[in-house]
């Protein structure tokens, strides 16, 4: 069964079409990389899932059924952009009036442990105005999981957090996942999600412009050798002869040819033209060189 | 996750969602300093009103009596001098500001959104909001009667009143508080995260200008009580039950129609 399906999803802002006859589809206990530019829709898209902003057009379902239903409602877990808390108030405080807002009976064992599973145990007594940036997301993300949602939307949840703490929202979302929960999460960080996301959705000017899989996507990114020489120039246009297809990488300094062998680069380069490789590695192309290659195609 | 599978989670009825936030919003009253200093301010106001109408110049003699300080003598909307407007209904003026910045900060802090991603309704929204609203001016309505008894003493103006009357004006204004408080919630609404035009609407509202303008109009029609200020004005010192029935309607049918306007504008209109 499918947590969200979106189909013909519009929302406009004024003259703006924010979202664009959206079709989505995010299967129950994936991890959905939702991705897109700034300004692409995806936050638009999150708070029409969540019910915060009224569509244009289409329809939202959360298990087969309308998304404003409070039972469909009472299931999900958000984080829009900041966490809605006070100030002023203390961490557990401001969680104690979401769990009665959310109608938790044991809410001081419940606070307990969502501010263990995101490691903040030690910040309940915080107020909310003094914690950093990326206690702030942590707690965002404790306020979600209150009530143990089955569909989680988080909105850029991994901004502000260092290592450490991507690496726990790595371990808690894995967890969540394997324990059937829905996962809708945007991020700008690709190699993040790369590493957590089983299915992906491209957004661009408020459509979708690819939903896949992640072994959809492994199949799509292809493999390639990146090597290193003395003459550049000369042995890019010497593979892209006999390959096809042969790029120089600015930053790095490297040739990468795709659909091809890394040993029989070398001996071919060496045994025909003479060319030393320096250093060489079979590589595959990233989500995060992926996703721009496609945006690169859609501009033209 | 250990104890998730023992979490237990409720389908929320009405009034387990009510309770909820209500909880939550009382909660936040009690914790708001500003609450306390609006109830400090309308213990206050009739020490300043009094003192003006002790000292010299236009305002020197308006009260005849100290608890003209809290209600009227009569029911007049049109305002011939200040004796009969600076009385308990300024807590209107000044608990549309404070209902104001209390619903502000929800938009402000992003607690509105936070709260409607739950299972949480507009409507129950809209009914909280007006009933703790409606709390926090009659307790100000309490502190404005204690700081009037004080600054009546004060003044050494005679107390003498028919009490019946006296309760019974009381009894009005502390019904009007409902009316009054859905009035604000409504504009709150509106307006949302632009709390300072919610102020100053409130404001003007509060001080029955309007009315004040359509009786300059119409003379001083009992019509005008079908409005707000009209049946705050109607608690007077000269009121009886009838008044406190026409209080309790007009009060009731407000607060009806502003949350019906207010939940099907939260419905329609985008959250957040």
């Amino acid at each position: 069964m499918n947590a969200i399906e979106i189909r013909n999803l519009t929302k406009t802002f004024g003259e703006k079409r924010a979202v664009d006859s959206l079709n989505m589809t995010v299967p129950e206990g994936a991890i959905y990389g939702f991705i897109g530019e700034n300004g692409s829709g995806k936050s638009t898209t999150e708070k029409l899932i969540c019910g915060l902003i009224q569509p244009s057009g289409g329809e939202i379902k959360l298990w087969g059924k309308e998304h404003r239903d409070p039972e469909m409602r009472a299931k999900i877990g958000v984080l829009i952009e900041a966490p809605g808390c006070f100030p002023n108030y203390t961490v557990w405080n401001n969680m104690k009036l979401q769990a009665a807002n959310l109608g938790i009976k044991n809410e001081n064992e419940e606070i307990r442990r969502v501010l263990h599973l995101v490691r903040m145990d030690g910040a309940a007594s915080n107020k909310f105005k003094n914690c950093s940036l990326g206690m702030k997301q942590r707690i965002g993300i404790a306020f979600a999981l209150l009530g143990n949602p089955k569909l989680l939307v988080l909105d850029e949840p991994i901004n502000g957090l260092d290592a450490d703490g991507m690496r726990i929202m790595r371990e808690i979302l894995t967890d969540l996942s394997r324990r059937g929960v829905t996962v809708l999460i945007s991020s700008h960080i690709l190699g993040e999600l790369e590493k957590i996301a089983t299915h992906y959705g491209i957004i661009r000017g408020g459509k979708m412009l690819k939903e896949m899989t992640a072994e959809q996507l492994n199949a799509d990114c292809p493999t390639y050798v990146a090597l290193k020489t003395d003459e550049i120039e000369k042995t890019r246009d010497i593979l892209q002869r006999a390959f096809g297809r042969a790029d120089i990488d600015e930053q790095t300094g490297e040739i990468r040819v795709y659909n091809a062998n890394a040993e029989d680069t070398a001996k071919y380069l060496f045994g025909n033209f003479g060319i030393a490789v320096s250093e060489i590695r079979t590589a595959k192309i990233s989500l995060e060189e992926y996703y721009i290659n496609l945006m690169q195609e859609e501009r033209k | 996750m250990e104890n998730a599978k023992t979490l237990q989670f409720e389908k929320p009825s009405f009034f387990t969602r009510l309770k909820g936030m209500l909880g939550v919003d009382f909660y936040r009253l009690f914790h708001t300093p500003l609450y306390f200093i609006f109830l400090a301010i309308a213990a206050i106001i009739p020490a300043l009103v009094s003192m003006g109408a002790m000292g010299e110049g236009e305002t020197a003699g308006m009260f005849t009596n100290a608890w003209q300080i809290i209600a009227a003598d009569s029911p007049l909307y049109i305002i011939s001098n200040m004796g009969e407007y600076a009385n308990m209904n300024m807590v209107f003026i000044f608990g549309g500001i404070m209902v104001s910045i209390f619903i502000g900060h929800d938009y402000r802090s992003g607690y509105v959104k936070q709260l409607f991603t739950t299972h949480a309704k507009k409507e129950d929204y809209m009914i909280s909001k007006t009933l703790v609203s409606a709390f926090s001016m009659v307790c100000m309505c309490f502190t404005y009667l204690i700081g009037g008894m004080i600054a009546g003493a004060a003044t050494g103006l005679p107390f003498a009143i028919n009490a019946g009357s006296f309760l019974c004006a009381i009894l009005g204004k502390v019904i009007m508080s409902l009316g009054w408080a859905s009035l604000y919630t409504f504009i709150n609404i509106i307006f949302r995260r632009k709390f300072g035009i919610s102020i100053a609407l409130c404001f003007v509202l509060g001080t029955g200008i309007p009315v004040i303008g359509a009786a300059a109009l119409v003379g001083n029609s009992v019509a005008l009580n079908i409005f707000l200020y009209g049946s705050s004005v109607y608690a007077c010192l000269s009121a009886n039950f009838l008044s406190v029935l026409v209080c309790l309607a007009c009060s009731l049918a407000w607060a009806v129609v502003y949350n019906v306007l207010g939940s099907v504008l939260l419905y329609r209109r985008d959250v957040y």
